[in-house]
């Protein structure tokens, strides 16, 4: 019984190929409430899973996550298309939870790690819109040189994306330290595989800034992100910095 | 005094919230935040200095957390005070430098908030700090390389070196896993007592655990400074603007001996990795040098000539001379800054008059100036091997009369008397109006260099390390067995004395060289112009993973 609440929990913490459906019910929402509340509450009903199952987590589904983050991480370096983008990291970044579950087990806040992932996730989601909504797609390499043209939108977008890459001080950067540090004692492959995956977030999320930001200024006039949405992405930014170090960052 | 560290990353991390918001209203004149507070926070880096020389009290600062601990150590107000005076001497310089670009406040926004992170680095006083700003370190320089956001060219380098810290970024996450999990503590001085206690009491997958933290941070170090099969993206990082190459070279790239020197008590248990520090800052010397010589480009000379610097500081680390590679980073960083701040100057006047030595034939004709004098080779070729070996020596016995003692101390003879040597040599090859008064000047300079570089040396290591033991302990960690190094010896001598040889056939036989002997060098002349081709093959193994990923998607349905 615990093996198949395991499996299920692999829907919802996606192994592949069930992280395929998760992928597919996202790319079929629309609205952006939906889209958030899947963000969100998704990867929650994996954990929440796992921890009611009881079951210690095999080495063969933590290396299984593993290797799903690995090749959401290395398919995410092609990707253009931001919502898939968004969807691609976070298969990636929820994948790599097996592994923090496995050796750090119930002690460690799974559900803030994972919270740590999805906010970030989903203020990226909302720039995309925002993209979206100037110039009709959220898509990389198409209009470049927005810090010339969009110097606010360019500054959060920048913040965001380094944000869920798992940058310092964000949340995500501490799950990524934990991660790390409760496997390597006990199989230091796991950590470099851990830390692979990272530096392909890292080079996934460098792709994209220089796909939005870099380049000669558009010959398409669109207005910036206003004053005001700015100061409250900035705000949520600032305070996701502080609650991850508050919650996250004592460490173990 | 240990308080007085915590103003360090403050008084800049103030700056960068002060700059950023009063940039629209201050116009241009933001600068002056920025520069002020470097000013003030080098005049606090002096302060620290002279408290530490003066009354030797070192200490540490906690914020209360289990992390958050900022050492006022020897080291770390030595590198601050190295950090707030290239900080503040790039600051100033890029006033008017960067007068006329865009985004002037973000830029120095972006300097302070590197100096924030250096500073973090130098003081920190656990494994999560030193952590974050290694990490933040690597970040922020990717913005600064790439502040001209129209260069597509200056962020894909940016964005190679991201990538390259990135993977020593790794390799420190891991080292600090294993630390914490073997002394259940973040504190690098708590750590360091336990390991002193008990060195090899945890094992992990075979290795004792020094070993394996050793290659771990020995990895982070050659990310971060340009060791060989790693160092790709430092020559190839100038589409960033003057005093960020300025910066970079002088302070950022230095990390990794500093790390070395930071880890020492690790590393005085690993003999292994030591030689291992040896042998790839050696093949990093050799080949950023051969690299710069090729170079058409100033500024990637300059690069390659780093590359070959942070070579030779890597290798001081191999022999055990841990402080005299915080010297030797130090006074790269002074020279190299001052070689790319002044880099455009020197190609507006190369742009007036290009430098190149006139033949003999036309200073005499045209110029009518007497022609260069060259004396007989065997004189100058006694001069060039006796004359560096005493002076060197003589400089070292001055300074401490046991140095011979140590296998180190003997290598790094034997390199300073090489280059000694071989500057000699140079200037016979170069000729001169007065052979003389010119190889006279050199050997002075060569002393008076010699001598400084002893000295200060000597006083660093007291500075740095005033254990005796401990820093015998180093020395003996890095020795190898005496009948190996005897043949190694030898082996180098015969090496550099048959290229010097060579070099001397050469130049008697200058047109009577075989063909055969020709396009063996033009192939090797050949592969050095690529670079070893290091670089097309990196770029080729992006070009396939990026491939590789598409691929999948199209496989796989982009779900």
């Amino acid at each position: 019984m615990s093996d198949l609440i395991l499996i299920l929990a692999g829907l919802f913490l996606p192994l592949f190929p069930l992280s395929m459906v998760f992928n597919e019910v996202f790319s079929r929402f629309t609205n952006r409430n939906h889209r958030i509340a899947f963000l969100v509450l998704w990867p929650q009903i994996g954990v929440f899973l796992i921890f009611v199952s009881g079951a210690q987590i095999p080495a063969w589904i933590a290396s299984w996550g593993l290797l799903t983050a690995l090749l959401y991480g290395v398919r995410l370096l092609a990707i253009r298309e931001m919502q898939l983008w968004i969807s691609f990291l976070a298969t990636s970044s929820w994948a790599i939870l097996w592994i923090t579950l496995q050796y750090s087990g119930e002690n460690s806040p799974v559900y803030l790690y994972t919270l740590g992932f999805s906010v970030p996730l989903v203020l990226l989601l909302f720039l995309s819109e925002e993209l979206k909504a100037r110039f009709g797609a959220a898509y990389t390499g198409l209009y470049g040189g927005l810090a010339l043209t969009q110097p606010r939108f360019s500054g959060v977008f920048v913040m965001v994306v380094l944000a869920v890459i798992a940058t310092p001080l964000f949340p995500a950067f501490f799950t990524m330290l934990e991660t790390i540090f409760v496997s390597a004692p006990v199989s230091m492959w796991a950590a470099i595989f851990v830390g692979v995956v990272w530096l392909l977030w890292s080079w996934a999320g460098a792709r994209l800034i220089q796909g939005l930001i870099v380049g000669p200024a558009t010959e398409i006039q669109v207005p910036d992100l206003s004053k005001d949405s700015t100061k409250k992405y900035s705000a949520i930014l600032v305070a996701l910095v502080v609650l991850g170090l508050l919650a996250l960052g004592g460490l173990p | 005094m240990e308080k007085l560290v915590i103003l360090l990353p403050l008084i800049p991390l103030i700056s960068a919230l002060a700059t950023h918001l009063w940039a629209k209203q201050l116009g241009r004149q933001v600068a002056k935040v920025s520069v002020n507070a470097s000013i003030l926070t080098f005049a606090v880096s002096v302060l620290l200095l002279v408290l530490m020389l003066s009354y030797d009290v070192a200490g540490q600062i906690s914020f209360g957390g289990s992390w958050g601990i900022l050492l006022a150590d020897p080291l770390s107000v030595l590198m601050a005070v190295v950090i707030a005076g290239i900080s503040m001497i790039v600051r100033i310089y890029s006033v008017r430098y960067m007068i006329e670009e865009e985004g002037y406040g973000r830029f120095f926004v972006l300097l302070d908030l590197m100096a924030v992170s250096l500073f973090l680095m130098v003081t920190a006083g656990d494994l999560i700090t030193m952590l974050i700003s290694w990490h933040a370190i690597g970040v922020l320089l990717y913005f600064l390389l790439g502040y001209d956001t129209r260069s597509a060219s200056a962020y894909r380098y940016a964005f190679w070196t991201l990538l390259t810290y990135r993977i020593g970024d790794i390799a420190m996450v891991i080292a600090a896993g294993l630390l914490y999990h073997a002394y259940g503590t973040w504190s690098l001085s708590e750590i360091f007592s336990q390991l002193a206690a008990n060195p090899n009491a945890h094992y992990y997958f075979g290795m004792p655990l020094p070993n394996i933290v050793g290659y771990l941070l020995a990895i982070a170090a050659f990310a971060r400074s340009a060791q060989f099969l790693l160092h790709t993206w430092l020559p190839y990082t100038m589409g960033g603007p003057t005093p960020v190459s300025a910066l970079m070279h002088a302070g950022i790239v230095n990390a990794g001996g500093f790390l070395i020197n930071r880890f020492a008590p690790v590393f005085v248990h690993t003999g292994d990795v030591l030689h291992w520090l040896f042998i790839i800052g050696l093949i990093t010397a050799v080949v950023g040098s051969v690299l710069m010589l090729t170079q058409n480009d100033i500024k990637k000379a300059l690069g390659y000539s780093t590359m070959g610097q942070m070579g030779f500081m890597i290798m001081e680390c191999g022999v055990g001379a841990f402080s005299l590679a915080i010297y030797h980073l130090i006074a790269h960083g002074l020279f190299k800054g001052t070689l790319f701040l002044g880099a455009g100057s020197v190609i507006n006047e190369a742009r007036k008059d290009d430098g190149v030595p006139k033949e003999d034939l036309y200073t005499f004709v045209v110029e009518r100036k007497p022609v260069r004098q060259k004396q007989p080779w065997l004189v100058m070729a006694a001069i060039t091997l006796i004359v560096p070996i005493f002076v060197l020596i003589l400089a070292h016995w001055l300074v401490a009369q046991d140095f011979f003692q140590k296998q180190g101390a003997i290598v790094l003879l034997f390199f300073g008397w090489v280059t000694g040597a071989h500057l000699i040599f140079a200037t016979y090859r170069m000729g001169s109006q007065n052979v003389w008064r010119l190889v006279g000047l050199i050997i002075f300079s060569f002393a008076i260099i010699v001598l400084g570089y002893a000295v200060i040396s000597h006083a660093f290591d007291l500075f740095l390390y005033p254990d005796p033991e401990f820093r015998s302990q180093i020395y003996t960690a890095a020795n190898i067995d005496v009948f190996w190094f005897d043949v190694l010896v030898v082996l180098v001598t015969m090496i550099m004395v048959l290229g010097w040889l060579a070099r001397y056939y050469t130049e008697k036989n200058r047109n009577q060289t075989s063909k055969h002997l020709n396009s063996l060098w033009m192939s090797f002349y050949a592969l050095v112009s690529r670079e070893f081709y290091f670089n097309d093959i990196y770029a080729w193994l992006s070009r396939f993973i990026l491939k590789f990923a598409n691929q999948l998607n199209v496989w796989l349905r982009w779900r």
